[in-house]
């Protein structure tokens, strides 16, 4: 049977992001913390693949322990086993370091077939994790996954939208693709599902996933660092105008357009 | 004239219909932003003995915002939120607003616990610092969330809370009144009440009293007619009115405390009668099930509606984020449970045992949709309102064609014990009448939105016929033939169906008592005074 690993990342409520003027970091105090957006289409993906043709899905995270409780809302949807990869030595890491870790603990998982991450977390927007995921596992990758069109045991083939059109690629497995909005709609829990998430048990891998004192975990293993946040001021200005003074306007800026010329 | 009427021209035609599609005119048309501005143009109206239509959202499903000649008064732009209270003994908190207020507007600014504060007296101000320790919410919740708080009063509007809240009458707490004589009556809830059915008013200079009409108002969830029982509370007269007793200027509702939780679950039946058996229990008469607490909502979709949303999610993007409907999905109910002394945590309990009760009742636990947080809760709500405006989009294509025909959707309930009886009919009579419908709604009070789509004008006659009889047998079981959208001006026949020809003179005749020259949404309820020799 297929194996599926799919990446989780707990964010604050997208709607709710607020930034600390003074700080210019992120207000987490009272934000409610949820699955990001975008690996809610990766789970929904797997849950497909598993209607489909039968496939074993594992969801992974790294985070605090209090990210246990997003992983079980993700097996009330119907994923089969959730690891947590937890520890404090795990702080501080930026997307190379996570893809480290979790390179690590699928590793310890075991087998895979397929990794489905999001296009991106929308905390960071940084769409780095699932393409480093994929280089550190040595395997191909495919961002911006609209639509699997065919799956089996050796190859998936993937459709993306692109500047120019479409892409129709295929990839051996294993692989990794990340998935955007367009792939499906993702589902809600059943009141079986939460039946059974209330009962699973997440499991926990701390850092004894890596060889003692591994020094790409962390902040020793984050060569980037956030020099500076700041809110960008937007510069757009709009202006409501009457028919006429519109047409001035426009006349305005041609003049000008031809005396650059 | 004052400088705001508009005489009717081309760019305001959209103001000549509301949300039944029916299209009226009118002379001239105005959209005060101050209650100095309505007094000002009413008066100038009424001088002249002109008609006057008032106009909230024009979301009413009967046409009653729809003008028959005269003046347009629209209040979609006297929309500030004024000032807030807190009463203590009753932990309440009470919001003023003008009629053009939507309720999304309401909803937000009660979420965010964010007003614009400029025209608030000091002590509503220093009342937010209260407000903002806790969270609060006003109840009624129509599909449509782009109406007035105006129109809903006046139509006495209601939602799928309603089965736990009771409909926008019981949060309503005082009312600013412009009477058609032009003056002006402040009316709070707890003060003015009749002498069985007689009653007085006191307005600035005068005195309106009389008779209220001695209908019996049947036992279930109605807005069909004036609101009238023994020794009432006056207030209550001018909610569901339908504007025909005044214009509504200033309105204080009342917030309740919102809920520690609210978990939503559509649940899919295989069949009808498993959809049907599981209402019954959620009700959960004589308390059968001790776990459960009365759900604030149930909600129904039959087979077809289902269909016509699966059709509305392959064909059109805008319903293309609805959850993907399994084809053994056959009825769906959708239900809402609040924890107000509960714990979140408990609410698990509360699902564990509505999945059995699903089981027992012939349905699986796994064809559920559960949704725990706002988002999700979205989603679920979204689905529902999905379903009256797919009815509303697949008639306006027919339209197109045939720009006659229009949806026939009822608006009916019946006491609990003909929920059985009522489905039956419904089903049987659109079978043999061979037509096209979707029933969906408020089924935790039997009250059910038969959504007939007719395909021609054949079609459109029979339903108007069925549409009639049904009328008949569910007011004969005790029933209304309005419990959420009033009457307007398409149903005045089923009103008299309900309270017979003397019932109908007795609403004319309170009219007038307000409205003598018969000035003020006219032919809302019941044909104008004028038109009836
Ligand atoms: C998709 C859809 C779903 C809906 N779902 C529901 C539902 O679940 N429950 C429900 O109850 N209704 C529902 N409705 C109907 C409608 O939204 C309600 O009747 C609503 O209360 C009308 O508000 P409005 O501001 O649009 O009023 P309008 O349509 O503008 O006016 C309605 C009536 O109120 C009068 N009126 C408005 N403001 C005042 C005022 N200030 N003073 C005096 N009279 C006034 C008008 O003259 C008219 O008689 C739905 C409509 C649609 C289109």
């Amino acid at each position: 049977m297929m194996k599926i690993i799919v990446c989780t990342k707990q964010v604050p409520a997208t709607n709710e992001v607020k930034m600390d003027p003074v700080t210019n970091t992120i207000i987490r105090e009272g934000v409610e913390a949820i699955c990001n957006p975008f690996d809610t289409y990766a789970v929904e993906e797997a849950l497909r693949i598993k209607e489909k043709q039968g496939a074993h899905i594992t969801a992974i995270s790294m985070g605090i322990p209090t990210v246990a409780p997003m992983l079980k809302e993700v097996v009330a949807l119907g994923v089969d086993e959730a690891v947590l990869l937890t520890d404090r030595k795990f702080a501080g890491a930026d997307t190379l370091a996570t893809a480290y870790t979790l390179a690590k603990g699928i590793g310890k998982i075991g087998d895979f077939d397929l990794v489905i991450c999001g296009k991106q977390a929308t905390d960071g927007d940084t769409a780095q994790v699932g393409p480093s995921l994929a280089e550190t596992l040595s395997i191909p990758h495919l961002t911006d996954v609209g639509e699997i069109k065919e799956l089996n045991s050796k190859t998936i083939v993937c459709r993306r939208m692109t500047d120019d059109g479409y892409d129709e690629l295929e990839m051996d497995l294993p692989c990794l693709i990340t998935v955007t909005k367009e792939i499906n709609t993702p589902r809600l829990p059943s009141i079986l599902g939460i039946k059974k998430a209330q009962k699973y048990k997440v499991h926990k891998f701390n850092a004894n996933i890596c060889e003692e004192n591994d020094i790409h975990i962390g902040l020793s293993g984050s060569p980037t660092q956030v020099v500076k946040t700041f809110i960008p001021t937007s510069a757009v200005e709009c202006q409501f105008l009457k028919i006429k003074a519109l047409a001035d306007k426009l006349r305005e800026l041609s003049n000008i357009e031809e005396e650059g010329n | 004239m004052p400088n705001i009427i508009r005489k009717m021209e081309d760019q305001y035609a959209e103001y000549l219909k509301d949300e039944s599609r029916s299209v009226g005119e009118a002379a001239s048309i105005s959209f005060p932003k101050t209650q100095a501005e309505v007094l000002e143009t009413m008066r100038n109206c009424l001088a002249k003995g002109e008609n006057i239509t008032v106009q909230g959202s024009r979301t009413g499903l009967a046409a009653s915002a729809v003008p028959h000649g005269g003046h347009i008064l629209n209040l979609s732009r006297l929309n500030h939120i004024l000032g807030l209270r807190y009463d203590a003994p009753r932990d309440n908190f009470f919001v003023t607003v003008e009629p053009g207020v939507l309720l999304s507007q309401l909803r937000k600014a009660v979420a965010d616990k964010s007003f614009d504060i400029k025209l608030w007296n000091d002590k509503s101000v220093q009342t937010l610092e209260k407000f903002r320790a806790a969270e609060w919410f006003f109840t009624p919740d129509p599909t449509e969330t782009s109406a007035s708080i105006g129109g809903m009063v006046s139509c006495n509007a209601s939602g799928a809370r309603t089965f736990l809240f009771g409909p926008t009458r019981n949060y309503i707490e005082a009312l600013r009144v412009i009477l058609p004589n032009g003056e002006v009556l402040n009316i709070r809830r707890g003060r003015h009440f009749a002498k069985e059915r007689k009653f007085k008013l006191k307005t600035e200079n005068n005195e309106i009293s009389g008779d209220l009409p001695s209908y019996i108002m049947p036992e279930v969830k109605s807005a069909a007619g004036y609101f009238v029982h023994d020794n009432m509370d006056l207030i209550d007269l001018f909610i569901g009115a339908e504007g025909t007793l005044g214009v509504i200027t200033q309105i204080e509702v009342r917030l309740i405390r919102l809920p520690k939780a609210i978990w939503g679950i559509t649940a899919f039946f295989p069949n009808e009668p498993s959809a049907l058996e599981y209402v019954k229990a959620l009700r959960n008469e004589n308390k059968k099930y001790p776990w459960l607490h009365r759900p604030a909502a149930i909600e129904f979709f039959n087979c077809r509606a289902l269909d016509l949303l699966r059709s509305q999610k392959a064909n059109n993007p805008a319903f293309a984020q609805i959850q993907e409907l399994k084809p053994q999905y056959h009825t769906a109910v959708y239900t809402e449970l609040h924890g107000h002394s509960v714990q979140a945590e408990e609410m698990p309990v509360l699902i564990g045992g509505l999945g059995d009760l699903i089981n027992f009742v012939g349905g699986d636990e796994a064809d559920t949709w559960v949704a725990n947080n706002q988002r999700d809760l979205e989603k679920l709500q979204f689905f529902r309102h999905a379903m009256p405006e797919s009815a509303n989009m697949l008639i306006d294509q027919r339209r197109k064609l045939d720009p006659t025909l229009t949806k026939l959707g009822t608006d009916m309930s019946v006491p609990d014990r003909y929920l059985n009886t009522v489905m039956e009919m419904y089903n049987r009579d659109l079978a043999e009448a061979d037509l096209e419908n979707v029933i969906f709604g408020h089924i935790g009070n039997n009250h059910l939105h038969v959504n007939i789509l007719p395909r021609n004008k054949t079609d459109y006659l029979k339903g108007k016929e069925l549409y009639l009889k049904w009328a008949q047998t569910n007011v004969a079981n005790g029933g209304s033939v309005a419990a959420e959208h009033g009457i307007g001006k398409l149903k005045t026949n089923m009103l008299e169906v309900m309270y017979g020809a003397s019932g109908i003179n007795e609403m004319r005749r309170l009219k007038s008592l307000f409205d003598p020259n018969g000035l003020i949404n006219c032919g809302n309820m019941f044909a104008p005074a004028k038109e009836v020799k």
